[in-house]
């Protein structure tokens, strides 16, 4: 437990009033750039190695290794691309936002090491739609970065030419998974591609494809210029580094805040995000809604990649913090939360269209009193059925509404079982009423 | 909603003799976007990111003549443009109103937007005021969590919403018909 102090967010203040856009010449005025210098003087393999070495684990959800997952593009498979997922969609995350809009050079450089250590002739930064002032902050930083030669040479020691682009999304969750962040890229629907092949070997437009979040290659300078070991420091043994945390929902000063991996929720509530907000804590989503909710004796949930084992949750997600309250009706947000999946589901595969479809309908007659005895059973026998884990589908959204829905039954039983038995004393519940 | 395809088979659709396809959008497209794609059908979002900026929706013929510009079928390019929300298949008032109502909104009070817009406007999600100047939809989380609630103005974020000063910013908008993507704050 080393950290020191922001690394990702060194450039942007606490303090709202003195945060500003990092444009090329501020970055390089507070050492910008100085990383991808040292990196274009190594040998690619041994910058692969560098990342292998602080244990970056990729920071778009799934917690991948960054580096190993760098070392499976096939040997001489060229041109080669990255993929940045900038797509953010999962309710709840808003880090990398926060990140663009005061620091979009870090992203720059990151891409810029990862390219040159992976032999990448072209980056991708794939923004979802909505993001419009990210974009054109991206656009002006990416001319401002050509400008100065960052993009558009060679690759010293090769043939290969570096570009970076900005490919905007337009309003889709499904498109930040990362094969349907690359049909969206080839300019058709968004739907997830059935692996193998993996991206690595035939990504997009068939060839060798890395794909990354904006988070993980924002954290490449920062490894580069300290060096693996002391990103190592930081964190747990297994979930090295510093990490962004957003939170949002009932707390009083809701925001990004970074610490390092391992930090107790409850800390990251009270020391920075304000306190929990009108009333007392009950239940928070570790990170995006897919990970499902830690219970009211889970506040002091540490939060590394490892918390999927230790309470209960799919894992840590992207790090977005959804606080709720001793008077939310949880019930409520559950079907918020199915209502996002169903909206969202590609609809290719059928345990996940239909399946979502139909949690959400449960959910709507319990919430309108109308649920039934047996509906607190289907729902569990849904969640059963629909995922890439129970391997029934492509790919993971399933698995993320499964898990929202089954640890809130687990965790919150008789939220539920009491809205079926009220209505039951008083008679109303009827066979398919309700059913919206 | 990706997977539902909204019934198009309409036996009537209203062809203009000018392109919606401008010289200008056209040029774009080849100089700036083309060069950054190994292929042409990967220029389809940013092609039609621009049809939705110039017109702000997206008329049958445009796809037609998005397809031939691509070297696609209109099937193919309909199959790719259906399953986008953000590209709107009929038109919409001047401003489109997207309030998130996904779950930090939901706890933070999106309700209340949604009321105060059916007092003031008179229209439900969905719907377009008569004088076609604002459209409200419902959309899932922005990625502003911490601004919530929070909602999508055009192009423009509007966090930390306070409902009532809210709506009397978007009556104080300019009812000029057409649309705009631009917006007057
Ligand atoms: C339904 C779904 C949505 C996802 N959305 C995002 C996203 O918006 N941003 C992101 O970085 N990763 C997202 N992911 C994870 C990506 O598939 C992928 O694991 C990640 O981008 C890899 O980058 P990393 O290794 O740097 O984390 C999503 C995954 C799934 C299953
Ligand atoms: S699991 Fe759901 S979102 Fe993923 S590919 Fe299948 S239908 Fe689409
Ligand atoms: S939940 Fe509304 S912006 Fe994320």
């Amino acid at each position: 437990m080393a950290y020191a102090g922001p690394v990702l967010l060194k450039r942007i203040p606490d303090d709202p009033a003195q945060r500003k856009l990092y444009r090329y010449a501020d970055y390089i005025a507070t050492g910008g750039y100085a990383s991808l210098k040292k990196v274009l003087a190594m040998q690619p393999e041994d910058v692969i190695k560098l990342v292998v070495d602080s244990g970056l684990r990729g920071r778009g959800g799934a917690g991948f290794p960054c580096g190993t997952k760098w070392t499976f593009l096939p040997k001489d498979l060229f041109p080669r691309y990255l993929a940045v997922n900038f797509d953010e969609s999962e309710p709840g995350t808003f880090k990398d936002r926060y990140l663009i809009d005061h620091d979009p050079h870090i992203l720059l450089e990151g891409i810029a090491i990862a390219a040159f250590a992976n032999k990448i002739s072209t980056s991708y930064i794939y923004i979802r739609g909505e993001y419009h002032h990210e974009a054109k902050l991206l656009e002006a930083a990416l001319a401002e970065a050509y400008e100065h030669g960052i993009f558009g040479q060679k690759h010293p020691g090769t043939d290969i030419v570096g570009h970076c682009y900005v490919h905007r999304g337009a309003g889709a969750y499904i498109c930040g998974e990362e094969t349907g962040l690359l049909e969206s890229l080839e300019g058709k629907r968004g739907w997830p591609r059935i692996k193998p092949p993996f991206p690595a070997v035939a990504g997009a437009f068939a060839k060798p494809t890395i794909i990354n979040n904006v988070e993980t290659l924002a954290c490449l300078p920062a490894i580069v210029e300290h060096g693996a070991a002391w990103f190592k420091a930081m964190g747990t043994p297994s979930s090295s580094g510093p990490k962004l945390f957003g939170v949002s929902g009932h707390v009083n000063k809701p925001g990004v805040f970074e610490e390092e991996l391992g930090i107790k929720m409850s800390t990251l509530i009270e020391k920075y995000a304000g306190g929990v907000k009108g009333g007392k804590y009950r239940a928070a989503i570790p990170g995006g809604v897919s990970m499902g909710v830690l219970g009211t004796d889970q506040y002091d949930a540490e939060l590394d990649f490892d918390i999927g084992r230790k309470y209960n949750v799919l894992g840590l997600g992207t790090a977005g913090v959804i606080v709720m309250n001793d008077k939310t009706d949880l019930v409520g947000m559950l079907r918020n939360i199915v209502r996002f999946f169903a909206h969202e589901s590609c609809g290719q595969c059928t345990p996940c269209r239909e399946g979502t479809a139909w949690m959400h309908k449960i959910l709507n007659r319990i919430v309108d009193g109308f649920g039934q005895p047996h509906d607190f059973d289907m729902l569990a026998e849904l969640c059963l059925t629909m995922g890439a884990m129970p391997g029934t589908t492509i790919c993971g959204l399933a698995d993320g509404a499964n898990w929202a829905v089954k640890t809130f039954l687990q965790k919150f039983p008789e939220d539920f079982k009491s809205r079926l038995k009220s209505r039951q004393v008083q008679g109303v519940a009827v066979s398919g009423a309700g059913v919206a | 909603m990706a997977w539902i395809v909204e019934d198009r088979l309409k036996t009537y659709q209203p062809t203009r003799s000018e392109p919606y396809l401008t010289a200008k959008i056209k040029d774009e497209i080849s100089q700036k976007y083309f060069p950054r794609y190994p292929n042409k059908r990967a220029a389809l979002l940013p092609l039609f990111h621009l049809i939705m900026h110039e017109y702000g929706y997206i008329a049958p013929q445009a796809i037609d003549e998005a397809a031939e510009f691509l070297q696609l079928t209109p099937s193919q390019v309909q199959d790719a443009v259906t399953f986008y929300e953000e590209f709107r298949l009929e038109k919409t008032g001047r401003y489109v109103v997207n309030v998130c109502r996904s779950i930090s909104c939901e706890l933070c009070g999106h309700q209340q937007v949604l009321e105060k817009m059916r007092e003031i406007f008179g229209i439900e999600p969905g719907e377009t005021t008569a004088d076609d100047k604002i459209t409200l939809l419902e959309v899932e989380c922005l990625g502003a969590c911490e601004q919530a609630p929070c909602a999508l103005v055009n192009e423009d974020l509007h966090g930390h919403i306070k409902p009532a000063e809210f709506c009397s910013q978007l009556q104080q908008l300019p009812a000029a018909p057409g649309h705009s993507t631009t917006d007057v704050r």
